[in-house]
């Protein structure tokens, strides 16, 4: 076991983009704001003082250009680590993402890989409104030719930039600023863990159990998992034993994972912050059932954020956002239907 | 002998307050001068906070408390 230190997810990712710039010349990294500043979220500091303006580099406010660009980078034998500052910001970039850097690989017919990571952040809590708060798991998710993973530790998350940089496979890495530790966002302590300071990789489309248990199976990604976790610990107090599974990559997804738990539970709750209808929490609520709908005592519930564009107002967001309070409410009613 | 560990009063240029955004150290863990502790964040820039001792810490200031230049936020013994 190499040595340990306790980091940000902000930090994590720093680290690992910084130890596979040292290893492999290939990997450059590029986005708005992400050099001199060092990332909004910090997820790029320290990376220009080491590694220069030719690997770490500043570009203009055009998702459109330099998300192409990546895309011709990776295709001529380049890793670019390319940031889209909020996931929010898509759409002026998405033939790039979806008609190219997902499909080129089928189109070549397997002989253009593309080597590619976009880092976006996710999510909302903040009053940032809705063109700087969404999700958007799903988006990305229903689209085939790209891997998506989202952290919800720093142990997870420089593993999974790790893999996300040496994976052939375009990767989606999506990360929450409410989990980053900037402060403006909250901070979510344990979202800080302790990371070895060796590189590793995490393998991509492993789920795993943060928290055991018998009645419940709560699945979530990203900072729902931190929502689970307090939930499971109230209720624990009512002798509901929930089992909490962060899915952590969501393509692939790890399917068996969860219909493993939920044979055991037999009781099926998703937590998502990205919208509710046609997404995340859909696909794993059929997943199941599909596999055998005579696994579940109860009909399956998720908490998801409605199907509305979200609210600047912090009351409104707040009573929109899914929460640890709506996850011991769901849990209690869970259990009362036999 | 418990020495404080203060928030440097030259961190940031203006008086804003300042919020600790992370604990980089576990509480009553071994620390050394120089090594990374927290980070705190004005107007969305984040700063570090070094050790200035050798010693056993102890937190006195929580994440998402607010701080100010010169604070005190762990002592260290």
């Amino acid at each position: 076991m190499s040595a340990t230190k306790k980091l940000t997810i902000a930090r994590a990712m720093a680290e690992s983009l910084a130890q596979e710039m040292r290893a492999d010349p290939n990997v450059f990294v590029m986005g708005e704001d992400i050099a001199q500043l060092g990332g909004v979220f910090g997820n790029t500091r320290g990376l220009l003082k080491e590694f220069g303006e030719e690997r770490v580099r500043d570009t203009p406010i055009s998702e459109t250009a330099f998300i192409g660009a990546g895309v011709g980078a990776a295709m001529d034998g380049m890793r670019p680590v390319v940031e889209l500052m909020f996931v929010d910001f898509f759409g002026v970039c998405f033939d790039a993402i979806y008609n190219s850097m997902a499909k080129n690989i089928y189109f070549s017919g397997g002989h253009s890989t593309v080597p590619m990571v976009i880092m976006a952040s996710t999510g909302g809590g903040y009053s940032d409104a809705g063109q700087h708060s969404q999700c958007l798991y799903g988006t990305f998710a229903h689209l085939p030719g790209m891997k998506v993973v989202a952290p919800s530790n720093a142990y997870d998350a420089k593993g999974l930039m790790t893999a996300a940089i040496r994976d052939n496979s375009p990767v989606i890495y999506l990360f929450h600023k409410g989990l980053q530790g900037m402060g403006w966002l909250g901070t979510e302590p344990a979202a800080i863990s302790q990371v070895p300071e060796e590189n590793y990789e995490l393998e991509i489309g492993k789920a795993k159990t943060v928290v055991e248990g018998q009645d419940i199976t709560i699945v979530s990604i990203g900072i729902g998992v931190h929502h689970a976790l307090k939930a499971a610990q109230e209720l624990e107090k009512d002798n509901i034993n929930v089992e909490v599974i962060d899915l952590r990559s969501l393509v692939p997804l790890d399917r068996d994972h969860i219909i493993s738990s939920v044979k055991k539970t037999g009781r099926l709750l998703v937590v998502d912050e990205d919208y509710h209808s046609f997404g995340v929490s859909g696909e794993i609520i059929a997943s199941v059932t599909e596999h055998d709908h005579h696994m579940l005592k109860t009909p399956p519930c998720r908490i998801t954020f409605p199907d509305i564009p979200i609210p600047f107002s912090r009351p409104m967001e707040e009573w929109a956002l899914p929460s640890t309070e709506n996850i011991i409410n769901t849990c209690s009613k869970m259990m009362e239907s036999k | 002998m418990t020495k404080a560990i203060t928030i440097p009063m030259d961190l940031w240029e203006e008086d804003e307050e300042a919020v600790l955004t992370a604990w980089l150290v576990d509480n009553n863990s071994e620390v050394s001068t120089g090594q990374l502790l927290a980070e705190v964040m004005v107007e969305k820039i984040s700063y570090e906070i070094h050790s200035t001792y050798d010693g056993t810490i102890s937190i006195t200031c929580q994440e998402d408390d607010v701080v100010n230049k010169g604070s005190i936020i762990a002592e260290v013994s």
